[in-house]
């Protein structure tokens, strides 16, 4: 009967996988797009402490102008390493992978993704890529920075090469992912929910895929490349046999610069869902800030030479390169400016997701402007290589993508647990963490400006004080990720128990039990309207069943 | 023996075709071209590499290298794109039912992908042994040559590991009439690399 009543009849919106039976294919080798986005998470996370403990390296050894706390080759493996690791494993495995499979899938009203077992594939991919990029540790880390710029690290220790082949493996993951959310995206929607009905979470996503797809096939030439050269001696980057170390400045970037909109825009898609659910307010301008989305996407393959303008690139180049640069701000601005209407006579609830949707704002618009400084050329030849670049990306990473993740880790935890962490302990977190990480970042700007160069183990006794300042404020940072993490064990076991929708959200992962059923959905509901206009009734149809005791819908058999 | 199962593994439908099946062809079509898309991006990368190197101002072909041999990579081209066409009408053919032609189209076209492997060979035999040109020691002549004509060959050898799959599969009955989404994919990637070849061929003899 409910098969009958389903509007395509037979067809994947029926198509419900048997319900795995055993611990191993019910939580290790899942198909479910859920388990899977949790074990995303959960490995991220460890990647998270470990890249945590490889930062407080180094910023113990920056504690003193003549360091000592490890030796110069060593503080250049623990960067590389941090880099690395924040950026491929970390960050976009957790914005990606985790939170784009936890929850898009729900929101578009899907039984799954649109590739199950590529999905399992993806996953198990990247903690082996992983422990291959720590390995690199046991043969001589690669020393050159995560941007690894021939020739130094041609001239790398051994482990450059296992780094090459780690990010490769990463590199598969992500494409393959990609390429299984853009289908999943276009073709297994709920009946109704058109593009323009479409939670914008998703629409962050929608942007991303393509990038992961298309950007990390890229970086995967040039890391084949870099690797060939490495082990085999095939010059491409080597000037003495001919080849180009900016070749690889090229190749790398034209990666690299998108995979920061990749970092970025699924956060984008975060915040974009946080906020108008404790505004209690419709997000205000929809479709700019999923248009917007889309446009940062497609300019973000246009300006990879920006980090590059001390290169030797010939100005007639460096010029629209600088120009496309500015025009990306246009697209973020009207994001910013959106949020900031949303929130504009909203009713405000303070929850900890909230306070970290808002400390997002604060932050990432303070990293934008400085990204517009760097991306004056003249400016840029002042600063490049300097700490204000650092500053500068920590602030839209860490104050941009990490606290997205955060933030979506307040508000996503109950649908993944079933439990809410507590708030208390959220908001102790939310704190450290904001203060911790101004601390530390802030005095990067006028560090940078003054002429520290980065990537360098000791520094001129100068500034001396201002690296104290940010290493102990870099504590109080840590601090609030311990309670991050013990809010996290404690709130498992013993946290409130949430409901469907503790937060009165309106997207479709909230009308359904928490945590949702293997099926999600017994029958795919009917999308009427955008989901984020309060006040009105929900806009979706046949949802009615899935908060009651009716029996879960038959699996159809495997096929 | 084995194009005769073909043709009764072609009658012996398994039924009339579901919307599950429907929809599922769709997304792995969808996701098919996705991944060409990307190993597309694969080629434009090292493509871009060779341009970028080859126009840094060394002069191209480098000092002590001759230039390639066009009548020879012409003539073994045309054998890649010849199986293109045969690829064409081995699909084309089981379309309309015609498993036995579609049979031997497909073997045509194994044997002429096989013929243009041998091909390469050839001409890379030349080119090590008699040219002294390497992978490795030749600067970035032999860097982009045999890093891209390689990556090229071993999708040639892939895909003609893939049309034999294809080929036994469906002399096991996997496809049928209505459902050969396998034949599809397969006939997608195998024009794949032979518009890559028009690229790498253009790039590398006649530029």
């Amino acid at each position: 009967m409910a098969i009958a009543a389903a509007p395509h009849g037979g067809g994947i919106a029926d198509h419900i996988h048997p319900e795995p039976q055993s611990f191993v294919r019910r939580y290790v080798f899942s198909i479910d797009h859920k388990i899977i986005g949790i074990q995303y998470i959960i490995t991220g996370f460890v990647f998270f402490v470990l890249a945590g403990l490889l930062a407080e390296t180094i910023r113990i050894q920056l504690m003193h102008a003549n360091g000592g706390f490890v030796s110069p080759q060593t503080y250049n493996e623990v960067y590389s390493i941090h880099g690395s690791t924040m950026v491929w494993l970390v960050v976009i495995p957790l914005l990606t992978g985790g939170f784009g499979n936890l929850v898009f899938p729900l929101q578009i009203g899907a039984r799954d993704v649109a590739f199950p077992w590529l999905n399992m594939l993806s996953y198990w991919i990247f903690p082996i890529a992983g422990l291959m990029l720590f390995s690199s540790f046991l043969m001589g880390a690669p020393t050159a920075g995560w941007t690894e710029y021939p020739p130094i690290s041609l001239e790398g220790q051994a482990g450059t090469s296992m780094w090459a082949a780690a990010i490769f493996l990463v590199g598969v993951s992500s494409t393959l992912t990609g390429i299984n959310f853009v289908v999943t995206i276009m073709k297994m929607r709920a009946p109704g929910m058109t593009f323009t009905r479409m939670p914008l979470f998703c629409w962050g996503q929608f942007a991303t895929a393509p990038l992961l797809m298309i950007a990390t096939t890229a970086l995967a030439a040039a890391l084949a490349a870099l690797f060939m050269e490495r082990q085999f001696g095939v010059p491409f980057f080597d000037p003495t046999k001919g080849g180009s170390p900016v070749l690889w400045q090229h190749m790398f970037w034209f990666y690299s610069h998108p995979a920061v909109y990749i970092m970025i825009l699924p956060a984008f898609g975060i915040v974009s869902e946080v906020l108008p659910t404790f505004s209690r307010k419709p997000i205000f301008g929809y479709k700019l800030i999923a248009f917007s989305s889309m446009a940062i996407a497609l300019a973000g393959f246009m300006v990879w030479a920006h980090h590059m303008f001390t290169s030797g690139l010939a100005p007639y180049l460096q010029l629209p390169f600088m120009v496309i640069t500015f025009v990306i701000a246009v697209p973020t601005g009207i994001k910013i400016f959106s949020w900031t209407a949303t929130l504009w006579g909203g009713k405000i609830h303070y929850t900890t997701a909230m306070l970290f949707a808002m400390g997002f704002l604060v932050l990432f618009t303070l990293g934008g402007i400085t990204g517009i400084f760097l991306a004056a050329i003249p400016f840029d030849l002042h600063l490049h290589g300097t700490y204000f670049v650092v500053a500068h990306f920590h602030y839209v990473l860490v104050g941009g993508s990490l606290m997205g993740i955060f933030s979506g880790m307040y508000y996503w935890f109950p649908k993944m647990s079933g439990r809410l962490l507590s708030e208390k302990l959220g908001k102790w977190h939310f704190w450290l963490f904001f203060i911790g990480f101004n601390g530390t970042f802030l005095p990067m700007h006028w560090l940078g400006l003054e002429g520290m160069p980065r990537w360098v183990s000791t520094y001129d006794p100068q500034f001396q004080f201002w690296n104290q300042f940010a290493s102990i404020s870099s504590f109080v940072m840590t601090a609030g990720i311990l309670l991050f993490f013990a809010n996290i064990l404690y709130s498992i076991r013993f946290g409130k128990v949430a409901g469907a929708n503790p937060w009165g959200a309106r997207t479709l992962e909230w009308q359904i039990p928490s945590p949702p059923h293997y099926y999600n959905f017994k029958h795919i509901p009917t999308v009427y309207g955008l989901p984020y206009d309060f006040s009105q009734p929900l806009p979706y149809r046949g949802l009615e069943d899935e908060l009651n005791d009716t029996p879960p819908p038959v699996a159809a058999g495997a096929h | 023996m084995a194009v005769a199962s073909i043709t009764q593994g072609g009658h012996d439908s398994h039924g009339e075709i579901d919307q599950l099946y429907i929809e599922t062809r769709e997304l792995r079509l969808q996701g098919f071209l996705l991944f060409l898309v990307s190993d597309c991006v694969l080629f434009s990368s090292f493509i871009f590499a060779y341009l970028y190197l080859r126009n840094s101002g060394q002069g191209w072909p480098p000092a002590g290298i001759n230039r390639l041999d066009v009548a020879f990579a012409a003539v073994n081209s045309v054998v890649l794109f010849g199986s293109g066409a045969t690829m064409h009408y081995a699909l084309e053919n089981w379309k309309h039912g015609n498993f036995m032609k579609f049979a031997w189209m497909l073997i045509f076209t194994i044997v002429l992908g096989v013929g243009f492997l041998c091909g390469q060979g050839y001409e890379y035999t030349n080119l090590i042994f008699h040219d002294h040109v390497s992978w490795w020691g030749s600067g970035i002549f032999g860097a982009s040559f045999f890093t891209l004509t390689g990556m090229h060959g071993f999708h040639v050898f892939v895909g003609v590991c893939y049309l034999t799959v294809l080929l036994l599969q469906s002399a096991g009955g996997v496809y049928t009439k209505d459902k050969y989404f396998g034949l599809t994919a397969g006939t997608l990637y195998w024009h794949f690399v032979d518009v890559i070849w028009v690229v790498l061929f253009s790039i590398f003899y006649l530029l």
